[in-house]
Protein backbone atom coordinates (compact mmCIF):
# COMPACT_ATOMS: atom_id res chain seq x y z
CA UNK A 1 0.00 0.00 0.00
CA UNK A 2 0.82 3.26 -0.56
CA UNK A 3 2.15 5.50 2.12
CA UNK A 4 0.02 8.52 2.92
CA UNK A 5 0.44 12.16 3.81
CA UNK A 6 -2.33 12.28 5.98
CA UNK A 7 -5.06 9.84 7.18
CA UNK A 8 -7.81 12.45 5.44
CA UNK A 9 -5.91 11.75 1.74
CA UNK A 10 -6.60 7.72 2.66
CA UNK A 11 -10.50 8.16 3.95
CA UNK A 12 -10.39 10.18 0.47
CA UNK A 13 -9.05 7.23 -1.97
CA UNK A 14 -10.68 4.66 -0.14
CA UNK A 15 -13.89 6.87 -0.67
CA UNK A 16 -13.44 7.08 -4.57
CA UNK A 17 -12.58 3.53 -5.27
CA UNK A 18 -15.87 2.54 -3.17
CA UNK A 19 -14.48 -0.30 -2.01
CA UNK A 20 -13.46 -1.42 1.72
CA UNK A 21 -9.97 -1.19 1.79
CA UNK A 22 -9.39 -5.32 3.28
CA UNK A 23 -10.69 -5.69 -0.73
CA UNK A 24 -8.73 -3.49 -1.59
CA UNK A 25 -5.53 -5.16 -0.09
CA UNK A 26 -6.35 -8.63 -1.25
CA UNK A 27 -7.05 -7.48 -4.72
CA UNK A 28 -3.19 -5.74 -4.94
CA UNK A 29 -1.82 -8.93 -3.09
CA UNK A 30 -3.35 -10.94 -5.97
CA UNK A 31 -2.74 -9.09 -8.98
CA UNK A 32 0.89 -8.95 -6.73
CA UNK A 33 1.23 -12.90 -6.66
CA UNK A 34 0.20 -13.21 -10.12
CA UNK A 35 2.71 -10.94 -11.61
CA UNK A 36 5.18 -12.34 -9.35
CA UNK A 37 4.31 -15.72 -10.82
CA UNK A 38 4.45 -14.36 -14.56
CA UNK A 39 7.94 -12.63 -14.31
CA UNK A 40 9.05 -16.10 -12.51
CA UNK A 41 7.88 -18.15 -15.06
CA UNK A 42 8.90 -15.80 -17.84
CA UNK A 43 13.00 -16.01 -16.54
CA UNK A 44 13.05 -19.64 -15.47
CA UNK A 45 11.50 -21.42 -18.77
CA UNK A 46 14.18 -22.20 -21.41
CA UNK A 47 13.69 -19.74 -24.98
CA UNK A 48 12.25 -22.75 -27.14
CA UNK A 49 9.72 -24.17 -24.56
CA UNK A 50 6.84 -24.95 -26.65
CA UNK A 51 8.82 -24.79 -30.22
CA UNK A 52 7.35 -28.03 -31.00
CA UNK A 53 5.34 -29.76 -27.69
CA UNK A 54 5.90 -28.94 -24.10
CA UNK A 55 9.69 -29.62 -23.93
CA UNK A 56 12.72 -28.14 -25.19
CA UNK A 57 12.94 -27.52 -28.85
CA UNK A 58 16.41 -26.54 -28.83
CA UNK A 59 16.98 -30.38 -27.39
CA UNK A 60 16.68 -31.77 -30.99
CA UNK A 61 19.04 -30.05 -32.09
CA UNK A 62 21.48 -31.22 -29.33
CA UNK A 63 20.81 -34.22 -29.80
CA UNK A 64 21.56 -34.12 -33.19
CA UNK A 65 24.56 -32.47 -33.06
CA UNK A 66 26.78 -35.23 -32.29
CA UNK A 67 28.70 -36.27 -35.67
CA UNK A 68 28.01 -39.63 -37.35
CA UNK A 69 30.76 -42.45 -36.89
CA UNK A 70 29.65 -44.45 -39.90
CA UNK A 71 30.46 -42.76 -42.68
CA UNK A 72 27.64 -44.35 -45.13
CA UNK A 73 27.30 -46.18 -47.92
CA UNK A 74 27.20 -42.85 -50.32
CA UNK A 75 30.56 -41.39 -48.96
CA UNK A 76 32.27 -44.56 -50.00
CA UNK A 77 30.66 -44.14 -53.80
CA UNK A 78 32.36 -41.04 -54.00
CA UNK A 79 36.23 -42.57 -54.72
CA UNK A 80 35.69 -46.21 -54.83
CA UNK A 81 32.51 -46.32 -57.39
CA UNK A 82 33.77 -48.77 -59.18
CA UNK A 83 34.24 -51.10 -56.91
CA UNK A 84 30.44 -50.45 -55.74
CA UNK A 85 29.17 -51.24 -59.32
CA UNK A 86 31.20 -54.57 -59.27
CA UNK A 87 29.58 -56.09 -55.51
CA UNK A 88 25.91 -54.29 -57.27
CA UNK A 89 25.89 -57.23 -59.15
CA UNK A 90 26.34 -60.21 -56.87
CA UNK A 91 24.15 -61.61 -53.77
CA UNK A 92 26.53 -58.85 -51.44
CA UNK A 93 25.19 -56.05 -52.66
CA UNK A 94 22.78 -55.67 -49.79
CA UNK A 95 26.24 -55.42 -47.71
CA UNK A 96 27.27 -51.62 -46.49
CA UNK A 97 31.01 -51.22 -46.88
CA UNK A 98 31.25 -50.84 -43.33
CA UNK A 99 29.72 -53.93 -42.47
CA UNK A 100 32.87 -55.60 -43.40
CA UNK A 101 35.56 -53.35 -43.53
CA UNK A 102 34.57 -51.50 -40.42
CA UNK A 103 33.65 -47.74 -39.17
CA UNK A 104 34.90 -45.50 -42.17
CA UNK A 105 34.07 -41.72 -41.13
CA UNK A 106 37.95 -40.97 -40.02
CA UNK A 107 39.18 -42.87 -43.44
CA UNK A 108 36.76 -40.27 -45.17
CA UNK A 109 38.25 -37.53 -43.85
CA UNK A 110 41.44 -38.47 -44.31
CA UNK A 111 41.80 -41.68 -46.57
CA UNK A 112 45.55 -42.41 -45.38
CA UNK A 113 43.52 -44.09 -42.42
CA UNK A 114 43.40 -47.73 -43.33
CA UNK A 115 41.07 -49.90 -42.06
CA UNK A 116 41.63 -53.22 -39.93
CA UNK A 117 42.66 -56.02 -41.77
CA UNK A 118 39.87 -58.83 -42.15
CA UNK A 119 39.76 -62.69 -41.04
CA UNK A 120 37.65 -65.81 -41.61
CA UNK A 121 35.47 -64.47 -38.25
CA UNK A 122 34.20 -61.36 -40.66
CA UNK A 123 32.63 -64.15 -43.06
CA UNK A 124 32.14 -67.04 -40.68
CA UNK A 125 29.74 -63.87 -38.43
CA UNK A 126 26.99 -64.65 -41.00
CA UNK A 127 27.93 -67.59 -42.88
CA UNK A 128 27.88 -69.95 -39.49
CA UNK A 129 25.76 -72.46 -39.35
CA UNK A 130 22.87 -72.00 -37.50
CA UNK A 131 19.78 -73.78 -36.74
CA UNK A 132 18.56 -70.51 -36.12
CA UNK A 133 19.59 -68.94 -39.32
CA UNK A 134 16.95 -68.27 -42.09
CA UNK A 135 17.21 -70.98 -44.81
CA UNK A 136 18.06 -68.29 -47.79
CA UNK A 137 21.22 -67.48 -46.08
CA UNK A 138 24.36 -69.98 -47.71
CA UNK A 139 26.04 -71.12 -44.49
CA UNK A 140 29.12 -73.12 -43.50
CA UNK A 141 30.22 -75.32 -40.68
CA UNK A 142 34.02 -73.67 -40.58
CA UNK A 143 35.46 -77.17 -39.13
CA UNK A 144 34.34 -79.18 -41.78
CA UNK A 145 34.21 -77.03 -44.99
CA UNK A 146 37.99 -77.16 -45.89
CA UNK A 147 39.42 -77.49 -43.18
CA UNK A 148 43.22 -75.42 -42.72
CA UNK A 149 42.01 -73.33 -45.50
CA UNK A 150 41.70 -69.53 -45.48
CA UNK A 151 37.83 -68.45 -46.60
CA UNK A 152 39.27 -66.10 -48.92
CA UNK A 153 41.65 -68.56 -50.75
CA UNK A 154 38.36 -69.81 -52.75
CA UNK A 155 36.03 -67.11 -52.22
CA UNK A 156 35.98 -63.13 -53.34
CA UNK A 157 34.38 -61.43 -50.87
CA UNK A 158 32.99 -58.87 -53.53
CA UNK A 159 32.08 -61.43 -55.45
CA UNK A 160 30.72 -63.73 -53.93
CA UNK A 161 28.95 -66.10 -56.32
CA UNK A 162 32.08 -66.89 -58.40
CA UNK A 163 32.63 -70.11 -56.40
CA UNK A 164 34.88 -72.22 -57.76
CA UNK B 1 2.85 17.43 -3.69
CA UNK B 2 2.52 14.36 -5.05
CA UNK B 3 -1.13 13.97 -7.27
CA UNK B 4 -3.42 12.12 -5.37
CA UNK B 5 -4.40 8.98 -6.32
CA UNK B 6 -7.57 8.35 -8.66
CA UNK B 7 -9.15 5.00 -9.51
CA UNK B 8 -8.67 6.31 -13.32
CA UNK B 9 -5.29 6.52 -12.21
CA UNK B 10 -4.68 3.05 -10.44
CA UNK B 11 -6.25 1.86 -13.46
CA UNK B 12 -4.50 3.08 -16.30
CA UNK B 13 -1.29 1.95 -14.28
CA UNK B 14 -2.79 -1.52 -13.84
CA UNK B 15 -3.39 -1.39 -17.76
CA UNK B 16 0.27 -0.58 -18.56
CA UNK B 17 1.02 -3.84 -16.03
CA UNK B 18 -0.74 -5.31 -18.09
CA UNK B 19 0.12 -4.60 -21.44
CA UNK B 20 3.52 -5.07 -20.66
CA UNK B 21 3.27 -8.61 -19.75
CA UNK B 22 1.12 -9.27 -22.78
CA UNK B 23 4.61 -8.22 -24.43
CA UNK B 24 6.49 -10.95 -23.04
CA UNK B 25 6.06 -13.80 -25.24
CA UNK B 26 6.94 -11.35 -28.50
CA UNK B 27 10.15 -10.57 -26.69
CA UNK B 28 11.01 -14.33 -25.52
CA UNK B 29 10.98 -14.89 -28.98
CA UNK B 30 12.72 -12.59 -30.32
CA UNK B 31 15.63 -13.54 -27.81
CA UNK B 32 15.40 -16.90 -28.30
CA UNK B 33 15.99 -15.92 -32.94
CA UNK B 34 18.96 -13.74 -31.36
CA UNK B 35 19.91 -16.68 -29.23
CA UNK B 36 19.94 -19.14 -32.56
CA UNK B 37 21.44 -16.76 -34.67
CA UNK B 38 24.93 -15.96 -32.16
CA UNK B 39 25.18 -19.47 -31.11
CA UNK B 40 26.71 -21.99 -33.56
CA UNK B 41 25.82 -25.46 -33.32
CA UNK B 42 26.76 -28.73 -34.71
CA UNK B 43 23.08 -29.58 -35.77
CA UNK B 44 22.78 -29.76 -39.41
CA UNK B 45 20.97 -26.88 -40.87
CA UNK B 46 17.86 -26.67 -42.40
CA UNK B 47 15.98 -29.91 -41.31
CA UNK B 48 12.57 -29.22 -40.48
CA UNK B 49 11.06 -32.08 -37.55
CA UNK B 50 7.63 -31.37 -39.07
CA UNK B 51 8.29 -32.61 -42.06
CA UNK B 52 9.19 -35.77 -41.87
CA UNK B 53 8.08 -39.00 -40.38
CA UNK B 54 10.55 -41.63 -39.84
CA UNK B 55 9.68 -44.99 -38.97
CA UNK B 56 11.96 -48.52 -38.59
CA UNK B 57 10.35 -52.11 -39.30
CA UNK B 58 11.68 -55.51 -39.01
CA UNK B 59 11.44 -58.45 -41.12
CA UNK B 60 12.06 -61.70 -39.32
CA UNK B 61 12.74 -63.75 -42.12
CA UNK B 62 15.56 -61.71 -43.01
CA UNK B 63 17.31 -61.22 -39.81
CA UNK B 64 20.52 -63.94 -39.72
CA UNK B 65 21.72 -62.66 -36.31
CA UNK B 66 25.10 -61.72 -36.98
CA UNK B 67 24.96 -58.89 -34.47
CA UNK B 68 26.06 -56.30 -36.70
CA UNK B 69 23.85 -54.11 -35.94
CA UNK B 70 24.19 -53.85 -31.80
CA UNK B 71 28.07 -53.44 -32.78
CA UNK B 72 27.37 -50.51 -34.57
CA UNK B 73 24.84 -48.96 -32.64
CA UNK B 74 27.71 -49.05 -29.82
CA UNK B 75 30.12 -47.60 -32.02
CA UNK B 76 27.57 -45.19 -33.35
CA UNK B 77 26.58 -43.81 -30.04
CA UNK B 78 29.16 -44.08 -27.73
CA UNK B 79 26.60 -46.94 -25.94
CA UNK B 80 29.13 -48.47 -22.93
CA UNK B 81 30.75 -52.02 -23.94
CA UNK B 82 29.86 -53.70 -20.97
CA UNK B 83 26.43 -56.13 -21.34
CA UNK B 84 23.77 -54.26 -19.52
CA UNK B 85 23.80 -50.97 -22.10
CA UNK B 86 21.79 -51.66 -25.16
CA UNK B 87 19.81 -49.46 -27.37
CA UNK B 88 19.13 -52.37 -29.90
CA UNK B 89 19.62 -56.04 -29.35
CA UNK B 90 18.97 -59.00 -30.84
CA UNK B 91 17.06 -61.97 -29.18
CA UNK B 92 17.32 -65.76 -30.06
CA UNK B 93 14.52 -67.51 -29.94
CA UNK B 94 14.19 -71.55 -30.29
CA UNK B 95 11.17 -73.68 -29.95
CA UNK B 96 11.54 -76.88 -29.28
CA UNK B 97 9.56 -79.79 -31.22
CA UNK B 98 6.17 -81.13 -28.73
CA UNK B 99 7.47 -84.02 -26.33
CA UNK B 100 6.14 -87.22 -28.57
CA UNK B 101 2.86 -88.22 -26.84
CA UNK B 102 2.03 -84.85 -24.97
CA UNK B 103 -0.72 -83.98 -27.43
CA UNK B 104 0.83 -80.38 -27.64
CA UNK B 105 1.69 -78.69 -31.00
CA UNK B 106 4.93 -76.82 -29.56
CA UNK B 107 7.72 -77.61 -27.25
CA UNK B 108 9.50 -75.49 -24.73
CA UNK B 109 10.35 -71.83 -25.69
CA UNK B 110 13.68 -70.61 -25.08
CA UNK B 111 14.55 -67.17 -25.21
CA UNK B 112 18.54 -65.87 -25.05
CA UNK B 113 20.53 -62.84 -26.16
CA UNK B 114 24.41 -63.14 -24.87
CA UNK B 115 25.86 -59.91 -24.93
CA UNK B 116 22.97 -58.30 -26.72
CA UNK B 117 23.76 -61.01 -29.48
CA UNK B 118 26.99 -58.20 -30.36
CA UNK B 119 29.00 -61.21 -30.25
CA UNK B 120 26.67 -63.29 -32.92
CA UNK B 121 25.23 -66.52 -31.11
CA UNK B 122 27.14 -69.47 -30.72
CA UNK B 123 25.28 -72.81 -32.26
CA UNK B 124 25.96 -74.94 -29.77
CA UNK B 125 24.41 -73.35 -26.50
CA UNK B 126 20.36 -74.29 -28.47
CA UNK B 127 18.86 -77.88 -28.69
CA UNK B 128 20.30 -79.97 -31.68
CA UNK B 129 19.13 -79.00 -35.07
CA UNK B 130 16.59 -81.99 -35.50
CA UNK B 131 15.31 -81.27 -31.60
CA UNK B 132 13.92 -77.66 -33.19
CA UNK B 133 10.80 -76.92 -34.64
CA UNK B 134 11.55 -73.50 -35.15
CA UNK B 135 14.16 -70.65 -34.39
CA UNK B 136 14.74 -67.16 -35.37
CA UNK B 137 16.07 -64.05 -34.12
CA UNK B 138 14.35 -60.55 -32.95
CA UNK B 139 16.29 -57.48 -33.43
CA UNK B 140 14.74 -55.46 -30.62
CA UNK B 141 14.32 -51.35 -30.51
CA UNK B 142 12.37 -48.65 -28.98
CA UNK B 143 9.76 -48.79 -30.14
CA UNK B 144 8.36 -45.41 -31.22
CA UNK B 145 5.25 -45.53 -29.34
CA UNK B 146 2.51 -43.06 -30.50
CA UNK B 147 1.39 -42.96 -26.57
CA UNK B 148 4.88 -43.25 -25.00
CA UNK B 149 4.66 -44.46 -21.22
CA UNK B 150 8.30 -43.00 -21.01
CA UNK B 151 7.69 -39.29 -22.01
CA UNK B 152 3.80 -39.95 -19.66
CA UNK B 153 6.15 -40.59 -16.63
CA UNK B 154 9.06 -38.32 -16.94
CA UNK B 155 8.71 -35.40 -14.10
CA UNK B 156 10.82 -32.92 -15.65
CA UNK B 157 9.25 -33.31 -19.00
CA UNK B 158 13.19 -34.73 -20.12
CA UNK B 159 12.14 -37.03 -22.80
CA UNK B 160 9.34 -36.16 -25.47
CA UNK B 161 7.72 -38.10 -28.31
CA UNK B 162 9.20 -35.60 -31.28
CA UNK B 163 7.58 -34.32 -34.11
CA UNK B 164 9.21 -36.63 -36.81
CA UNK B 165 8.54 -39.66 -34.82
CA UNK B 166 11.50 -40.03 -32.71
CA UNK B 167 11.39 -40.15 -28.70
CA UNK B 168 14.58 -38.43 -27.53
CA UNK B 169 15.99 -37.85 -24.26
CA UNK B 170 17.11 -34.41 -23.04
CA UNK B 171 20.07 -35.28 -21.50
CA UNK B 172 20.62 -31.28 -19.80
CA UNK B 173 17.13 -31.58 -18.21
CA UNK B 174 17.49 -35.29 -17.50
CA UNK B 175 17.64 -35.82 -13.36
CA UNK B 176 18.53 -39.40 -14.30
CA UNK B 177 15.64 -40.51 -11.71
CA UNK B 178 14.94 -43.61 -13.68
CA UNK B 179 11.08 -43.67 -13.73
CA UNK B 180 11.33 -44.19 -17.33
CA UNK B 181 13.61 -47.12 -17.65
CA UNK B 182 10.88 -48.89 -15.29
CA UNK B 183 7.70 -47.38 -17.79
CA UNK B 184 8.73 -48.19 -20.91
CA UNK B 185 7.05 -52.22 -21.13
CA UNK B 186 9.90 -53.26 -23.85
CA UNK B 187 13.10 -52.49 -21.54
CA UNK B 188 14.86 -50.44 -24.34
CA UNK B 189 16.10 -47.44 -21.93
CA UNK B 190 19.24 -47.53 -19.47
CA UNK B 191 20.79 -45.35 -17.10
CA UNK B 192 24.11 -44.66 -18.44
CA UNK B 193 26.52 -45.10 -15.84
CA UNK B 194 28.84 -42.42 -16.97
CA UNK B 195 26.23 -39.44 -17.56
CA UNK B 196 23.97 -40.42 -15.22
CA UNK B 197 21.31 -40.17 -17.98
CA UNK B 198 18.37 -42.30 -19.45
CA UNK B 199 19.68 -42.92 -22.60
CA UNK B 200 17.90 -44.80 -25.66
CA UNK B 201 17.75 -45.55 -29.19
CA UNK B 202 17.25 -42.01 -30.72
CA UNK B 203 16.86 -43.42 -34.38
CA UNK B 204 20.28 -42.15 -35.01
CA UNK B 205 19.16 -38.49 -35.02
CA UNK B 206 22.19 -37.01 -35.68
CA UNK B 207 22.10 -39.15 -38.65
CA UNK B 208 18.87 -38.89 -39.80
CA UNK B 209 18.78 -35.54 -39.67
CA UNK B 210 22.01 -34.99 -42.05
CA UNK B 211 20.17 -37.56 -44.52
CA UNK B 212 22.22 -40.86 -43.41
CA UNK B 213 20.43 -43.73 -42.40
CA UNK B 214 20.54 -45.31 -38.64
CA UNK B 215 23.66 -47.02 -38.01
CA UNK B 216 21.99 -50.18 -37.29
CA UNK B 217 20.17 -49.86 -40.50
CA UNK B 218 23.22 -49.04 -42.46
CA UNK B 219 24.98 -51.86 -41.25
CA UNK B 220 22.42 -54.39 -41.80
CA UNK B 221 23.59 -56.85 -44.07
CA UNK B 222 20.39 -58.65 -44.94
CA UNK B 223 18.23 -55.71 -45.03
CA UNK B 224 16.42 -57.03 -42.08
CA UNK B 225 15.49 -53.74 -40.88
CA UNK B 226 13.85 -51.11 -42.94
CA UNK B 227 13.67 -48.35 -42.20
CA UNK B 228 12.11 -44.65 -44.24
CA UNK B 229 10.27 -41.77 -44.22
CA UNK B 230 6.73 -41.77 -43.99
CA UNK B 231 5.78 -38.59 -44.87
CA UNK B 232 8.25 -38.34 -48.08
CA UNK B 233 8.15 -41.99 -49.27
CA UNK B 234 8.99 -42.47 -53.06
CA UNK B 235 7.26 -45.73 -54.86
CA UNK B 236 11.15 -47.49 -54.30
CA UNK B 237 11.51 -46.37 -50.92
CA UNK B 238 12.37 -49.71 -48.90
CA UNK B 239 10.09 -48.75 -45.96
CA UNK B 240 6.83 -48.25 -48.75
CA UNK B 241 8.42 -51.89 -50.39
CA UNK B 242 7.96 -53.43 -47.52
CA UNK B 243 4.40 -52.34 -46.67
CA UNK B 244 3.27 -52.93 -50.14
CA UNK B 245 5.12 -56.44 -49.73
CA UNK B 246 2.14 -57.76 -48.45
CA UNK B 247 3.72 -59.33 -45.56
CA UNK B 248 1.09 -59.52 -42.00
CA UNK B 249 2.31 -56.96 -39.82
CA UNK B 250 2.58 -57.16 -36.43
CA UNK B 251 3.66 -54.81 -33.31
CA UNK B 252 4.93 -56.17 -29.81
CA UNK B 253 2.94 -55.97 -26.88
CA UNK B 254 -0.41 -54.07 -28.82
CA UNK B 255 -2.78 -54.65 -25.23
CA UNK B 256 -0.39 -52.32 -23.63
CA UNK B 257 -2.29 -49.29 -25.21
CA UNK B 258 1.48 -47.61 -26.38
CA UNK B 259 0.76 -48.06 -29.98
CA UNK B 260 3.98 -49.21 -31.14
CA UNK B 261 4.96 -47.89 -34.33
CA UNK B 262 7.63 -50.29 -35.27
CA UNK B 263 6.10 -52.89 -37.62
CA UNK B 264 7.74 -56.64 -37.47
CA UNK B 265 6.82 -59.15 -40.39
CA UNK B 266 7.02 -62.68 -39.59
CA UNK B 267 6.69 -62.59 -36.32
CA UNK B 268 5.90 -65.65 -34.04
CA UNK B 269 2.77 -65.70 -31.29
CA UNK B 270 5.36 -66.29 -28.85
CA UNK B 271 7.30 -62.97 -28.91
CA UNK B 272 6.87 -60.97 -25.95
Amino acid sequence: MPRWKTDATKIQFMRRLNMPPQIVRLVLLTIGIVAAYLVARYILTPSSFGQYGFYRGNALEEVAARSPVYAGKKSCDECHSEELQLLAKFEHKTLSCEACHGVGQAHVENPDVKFVKMTDHDCLRCHEASPSRPKWLRQITFKEHYKGQRCTDCHVPHQPNEVP
Amino acid sequence: MKKPSTRRHVLGHLGGALAGLLTLPAARQAKAAVQKFFVSSQAPKGYDPTKHKWLMAIDIERCIGCGLCVEACKTENNVPRSSYYFRTWIERYVITKPKPGSGETRGEVMVDSPNGGMNGFSPNSVPRADNILKSFFVPKLCNLCEHSPCAQVCPVGATFDTPDGAVLVDPNYCIGCGFCIQACPYGCRFLNPQTKTAEKCTLCYHRITRGLKPACVEICPSEARIFGDLKNATADDPIQRFFESGKALTMLKPHLGTAPRVQYAGLDKEVR
